[in-house]
């Protein structure tokens, strides 16, 4: 076994301690819970529109996701864009 | 200052210049200048009629006297468990009468425009007290009620039973409620059976002191608000276009080559009663000082089967005054707004299986309805010792009985427990790695 294998299984310990800890705590205290809205409110949506244009590509990357990936954190806000009467969207 | 070379310019009165957001904003609808001095089409632009408001006061209910329609006692209660008032002297029982229906809250979504607010969710005047003082019909004596807390009382001397159903502009009265049905007996239960699982690690305290009887029946002030929003969302996705490995053994990496895509999209949408907290202090949601989160987690409600306001509903139960109008929670409703295009977005963009970056969001409200609604909520709360003096809730939503809570935990145990386990891994990894 390389000496790299084996630092990696000596962090199993604290690993596994901080865990069970933080894993605890939430079942606890639920401090991680509130009203998901995205999912529990009635929505009606018409059909989701877009555009997609290819722009660039990326070789020899060894990072599974694109970088800064939010597509499942909606929560997370980005740059708000703000009609200013004028009536255009969102710069492309 | 003393370091400037000319004389300081005077201040600027109020009202000019560009201002600053560090400023307190003008309350929504004020302008700073006689209209009347204005040129026409601005004037015209500014003396128009300000959002709707639907009225949802009911006339007969004026008094502040609640009588049953047979005969005329006003010693109304809620039959527990029921959406049905009953009379306790002639025992005649009839049903409230449901919002969406009376109002038509439920129609017309797709057809939103501008806001809509209804009488109970307008702003709250600051003038406005929360005591109130109603002159008995029955025997002239003064009653009060303080709106804070509760919205009956009973006169002391002639035993009539008086309720809030004026709407005062103290943001007291709100345009429906919606009864409990969950029953004590229900919620207590619900409660021990969820600290009943969550006792090992509890706080001894709270353990010791655990009495879910004591939970405590609360009309909790929210918004329901309907809302018609477009959403565009602009970022970057990308597609896997190549996977293949270098190097041998334990040097063997994994590579991946892409295509970069810009990404667009585009949704249109209607939400219906999406409930947000109308009292500050419960809207803020913050773990490290509050369990408010506990309570938010309940939502949501069935708000549909909302009755039109009458006091009665209240009758044995606690309230809650609400303290923020429309503009206030407008941010709010906005992010969670943003937060829906983004989840209904989601699916379309799966072909990118590396993932996309959302960069820039715009949301688009086309017309939105606001309408002020108590919810019943089971409410247990355990301040726990010490100088933070966390107060944690145990709550039960009183329609759907969805139970969530923060049940405080003994530090000590968990540590110990987290470190023993912590240190069992330990030990067979050690025994792995010397045996090879």
């Amino acid at each position: 076994m390389s000496s790299d294998g084996g630092f990696w299984l000596l962090a199993l310990g604290p690993v596994g301690a901080t865990g069970l800890y933080w894993a605890l705590h939430r079942y606890y205290r639920n401090t991680d819970k509130s009203h998901a809205f995205e999912h529990e409110t009635t929505v009606e949506a018409k059909p989701v529109t877009g555009s997609e244009k290819k722009i660039g590509e990326v070789t020899g990357t060894r990072a599974t996701r694109i970088d800064g990936d939010n597509v499942s954190a909606y929560r997370q806000r980005v740059e708000r864009v703000r009609d200013d009467g004028s009536g255009d969207g969102p710069p492309s | 200052m003393s370091n400037t070379t000319g004389p300081t310019p005077p201040p600027l009165p109020p009202g000019i210049g560009p201002g600053s957001p560090q400023d307190v904003p003008p309350a929504p609808g004020r302008f700073p200048l006689d209209p009347a001095t204005l040129p026409g089409p601005i004037r015209d632009e500014i003396l128009a009629p300000d959002p709707v408001a639907i009225d949802t006061a009911a006339a007969e209910l004026k008094d502040g006297q609640n009588h049953c329609p047979k005969c005329g006692a006003t010693d109304i209660r809620q039959r527990p468990g029921t959406d049905v008032l009953i009379c306790l002297y002639c025992r005649n029982e009839w049903h409230g009468e449901g919002v969406e229906e009376a109002f038509g809250f439920g129609e017309g979504i797709d057809q939103l425009q501008g806001t809509v607010i209804s009488s109970g969710a307008k702003d709250i005047a600051a003038d406005a007290a929360s005591l109130m003082t109603f002159k008995c019909t029955g025997c002239g004596a003064e009653v009060t009620v303080n709106t804070q807390t509760s919205m009956t009382a009973r006169c002391h001397w002639c035993r009539h039973v008086f309720g809030v159903n004026e709407q005062v502009a103290n943001g007291a009265v709100p345009d429906a409620v919606l009864p409990f049905r969950i029953r004590k007996e229900d919620a207590v239960a619900r409660i021990r059976q969820f600290v009943d699982k969550r006792r090992l690690f509890a706080l001894k305290e709270f353990k010791d002191q655990f009495t879910p009887e004591n939970v405590v029946g609360v009309y909790l002030p929210y918004m329901i608000v309907d809302g018609k929003v477009s959403a565009d969302i602009a970022g970057q996705g990308e597609i896997k276009t190549r996977e293949y490995t270098k190097g041998t053994g334990d040097k063997k990496k994994t590579y991946y080559d892409a295509d970069i895509y810009q990404v667009d999209r585009r949704v249109d949408f209607t939400v219906d009663d999406l409930p947000l907290e109308s009292s500050s202090e419960r809207g803020k949601l913050d773990t490290s000082v509050n369990t408010n989160n506990i309570i938010n987690t309940i939502l949501p409600f069935d708000t549909k089967n909302a009755v039109k306001w009458n006091a009665s509903y209240l009758a044995g139960f606690n309230s809650e005054k609400r303290d923020s109008g429309v503009e206030q929670l407008r941010p709010r409703l906005e992010d969670q707004l943003l937060s829906i295009a983004r989840a209904q977005v989601q699916k379309s963009v799966s072909r990118f299986d590396r993932g996309v970056r959302w960069e820039q969001e715009n949301l688009d409200v086309h017309g939105t309805r606001w309408v002020a609604m108590y919810l019943p909520v089971w409410l247990y709360s355990y301040q726990q010792p010490g100088p933070k003096g966390l107060i944690h809730y145990i709550a039960v939503n009183g329609r759907t009985g969805e139970t969530m809570g923060s049940v405080p935990v003994q530090q000590w145990k968990l540590l110990l427990a987290a470190l023993t386990a912590g240190t069992f891994i330990e030990v067979i990894v050690l025994f792995i790695i010397g045996s090879q």
